[in-house]
This record gives C-alpha cells, structure tokens and sequence, in this order.
C-alpha cells in the first residue's frame, strides 16, 4: 500500500490527482461497461467526463437497487409459506 | 482480482440466502420498514461478503452498511455547471491570447477533474480514505459487483412476480 502510494505520489509531482495513464487505463475498461463512452469511437475523452459518467452510473445503479429492494419487499409480503420462498430462490441457482 | 461475472454472482446469491435465513428468525418482531430495510442490507453485505476482504469498498460497506448517501451532490453539480459555463465564455472570449485561453481551459479541467474526483469519492464506501490510484480500482470493482447485485434482484424479482400470479 505505501509503496502504492509513493509510485502515485511521483507520477503526479507530489499533487493528487489522476495522471493521463490512470484515465486512460480506466477509459478502457469503462468503455466496456458505459454506453455513453462505448459509442464514441474517439479515443480522447476527457477526464472529467469520464468521472462524470462514472458517476451518474453509480447513482443509477445505487437508485435501481434500491427500487428493486422496494419491489421485492413487496412481492416477497404476498408470497405466502417458506416452502414457495425457497423453492424460487432455488430456482435462482440453476 | 477481477472475477468473472458468473462467479460473482454465484457468490452473492449464497451469501444473500444466508443472510435472508438469519433475517427469518427476527420476522415478526420487526416493522414494515424493518423488513424493507433489511432486505437492501441484506443485499449489500452479501454484495460486499462476496468479494471476501479483498477489496477496500466491501470491507468499508460491512463495517459501515447504512451510511448516509451523499446530499453533497447538488451543491457540487451546481459548482459544476459554473465552471462549464465560465470555460466557454472564456473560450468564446476573442481577446484572450491563444496560450493564456490555453492555460485557462487546462486549469478549469483539473478543476472538473479535482471535483469530480470528490464526488466520486463521496460514492464509493470508504472512498475518502483512497489515493486516486486505489479509488479507480475500486471503482471498476465497485461497478461490476453493483452489477451483479442489480442483476440478481432483477431476477428475484421477475420469479417472484412470476410466482404470485394466480395459474390458471
């Protein structure tokens, strides 16, 4: 972890921020899971708006857990006996 | 470090069934919004038990699973926008010399990009204890595990839905 830290200290000239290596490294691996940045065929897109898709996936992400939560509350409430619960949750790991 | 995302999510569904059998026990002493509540935990700590110590974000997220989301963001997002709409001005700005229009754009990128970075932070659990190097990893990991998770309760969700409708 120091070392880490120390080989991030001098690629950045002692300030923290992310190095173009960094972005770009992350860029690669983003495209595959953005949409947004997977169709643009350009390989300069700029750091921040990598962070910012990056972002707004993780929020959309965060919010559709938790409607899913909500969803299941309820279907799982109208569901009766344990024996239907386990069975679909079985069901899961074929 | 990276699994794949069959293995993953394997993973998550086992602890998930453990954690809902733990939550069966305490059933009928717990509020509605208990229950909901429980159900995202449950979630969460399955989604993070599943990357088993490995990764800063799971060990952050067990040891603190019902932190605060960020309210942060629109004071952020509103900077944002500012910063957007002072680089084009400048930019439209034809008195400016070419180097100086050039050092200005270049210093409000890192802005963006100190900002952003703090948002993102303020995202990922434990974020705020990460290097910028750490946090791009933990952030890939992040994604794909919230992945799984959306995928899973997806698919519980759809079967549930399934299972209740009445057969004919």
């Amino acid at each position: 972890m120091s070392s880490r830290r120390s080989s991030s200290r001098q690629s950045t000239g002692g300030v923290s921020r992310i190095s173009d290596d960094q972005i770009i490294a992350l860029v690669s691996k983003l495209r595959h899971l953005l949409p947004e940045i997977r169709d643009n065929r350009s390989d300069k897109v700029s750091a921040s708006k990598v962070l910012q898709e990056t972002c707004n996936y993780i929020r959309s992400l965060h919010k559709e857990v938790e409607d899913l939560s909500d969803r299941l509350f309820q279907l799982l409430a109208t569901i009766d006996a344990d024996g239907a619960e386990a069975a679909i949750i079985r069901s899961l790991l074929m | 470090m990276h699994l794949p995302h069959s293995t993953l999510k394997q993973e998550f569904v086992k602890k998930w069934i453990m954690g809902l059998q733990r939550c069966k026990f305490s059933n009928k002493k717990m509020s509605i919004f208990e229950r909901k509540k429980a159900i995202k935990l449950s979630a969460d700590t399955a989604m993070a038990s599943a990357r088993k110590g490995l990764t800063c974000w799971s060990r952050a997220l067990i040891s603190n699973p019902d932190r605060p989301v960020p309210t942060t963001t629109r004071r952020a997002s509103s900077a944002c926008k500012k910063i957007v709409k002072r680089s084009r001005r400048i930019r439209r700005t034809a008195k400016c010399g070419a180097a100086r229009k050039g050092q200005i754009t270049r210093s409000i990128a890192q802005c963006l990009v100190r900002k952003r970075t703090q948002i993102l932070k303020s995202l990922i659990p434990g974020g705020e204890f990460m290097n910028e190097v750490c946090l791009i990893e933990e952030t890939l990991d992040y994604i794909t595990s919230l992945r799984v998770q959306v995928d899973v309760m997806r698919s519980l969700a759809s079967a549930s839905a399934r299972a209740s409708e009445p057969h004919n």
